[in-house]
């Protein structure tokens, strides 16, 4: 079992991650992964340059391993993988990392959805998108909210 | 004390303040002072989803504050 939460503050490298997580699951039958990515437009259409996450010196991190290690408890999972980018996204550029691995594959597909509904609402950040519109901070929304609690 | 905000209570406050604060206050007194000094911050300041810190530690509204302590308000988070 192997457990990875990491924030990034340059550029992150889904492959780099993706190579990482299937070097250490050569063992596993399954390997899972998802890729956030910066959209170029905000809810109402107008175009959006970068996304900006804050974040706090030490809470940011300490929410990532939890995510991470609770999704390890929860599923039948042998390598869990995190890496979530904070600062200047530009559009288009990869915000998070989630992949997990597994021996058989639904528990492998379980941890990465499970991961991605609890970072969107517990991860430690604060988001604001900048472009056409100005500068807008952006919150989980109702249905990311449903989309965590319906792991109970 | 020192009061530190994150995310658009940042933005509507300041990142830092220094606050005097009578003794035996508690998160909800404060809140409820930086709201009325703030009002453009109350709803999020009251918001359920936001949280508030003391030494990295989640704290409720009933818990005391010293003037030794700073203290953290946290905004709804949101990754991914």
């Amino acid at each position: 079992m192997s457990i990875v939460a990491r924030l990034e503050e340059s550029r992150l490298r889904p492959e780099q991650e993706l190579a990482a997580l299937l070097e250490q699951a050569r063992q596993d039958g399954a390997v899972v992964s998802f890729v956030g990515v910066a959209r170029p437009t905000s809810k109402t259409g107008a175009s959006v340059d970068q996304l900006v996450l804050d974040h706090h010196p030490t809470l940011t991190l300490q929410s990532l391993q939890e995510v991470a290690v609770s999704a390890a408890e929860h599923f039948d999972v042998t390598h869990v993988r995190v890496v979530h980018r904070c600062g200047k996204v530009p559009s288009g550029e990869p915000i998070v990392f989630a992949g997990a691995a597994s021996a058989h594959r639904r528990a492998a597909f379980d941890a990465a959805d499970y991961l991605m509904d609890r970072l969107k609402t517990d991860a430690v950040f604060w988001k604001r998108e900048i472009g056409e519109a100005g500068s807008e901070w952006i919150e989980p929304t109702d249905a990311d909210y449903s989309d965590r609690d319906r792991w109970g | 004390m020192k009061v530190l905000f994150y995310g658009q209570l940042a933005d509507m406050i300041a990142s830092e303040l220094e606050v005097n604060s009578p003794a035996g206050c508690s998160v909800s007194q404060l809140r409820k002072r930086l709201a009325a000094e703030y009002p453009l911050a109350e709803q999020t300041l009251r918001s359920k989803r936001a949280r508030t810190c003391v030494g990295d530690q989640l704290v409720n509204d009933d818990h005391v504050l010293s003037a030794l302590d700073t203290v953290e308000f946290l905004p709804p988070v949101s990754g991914g």
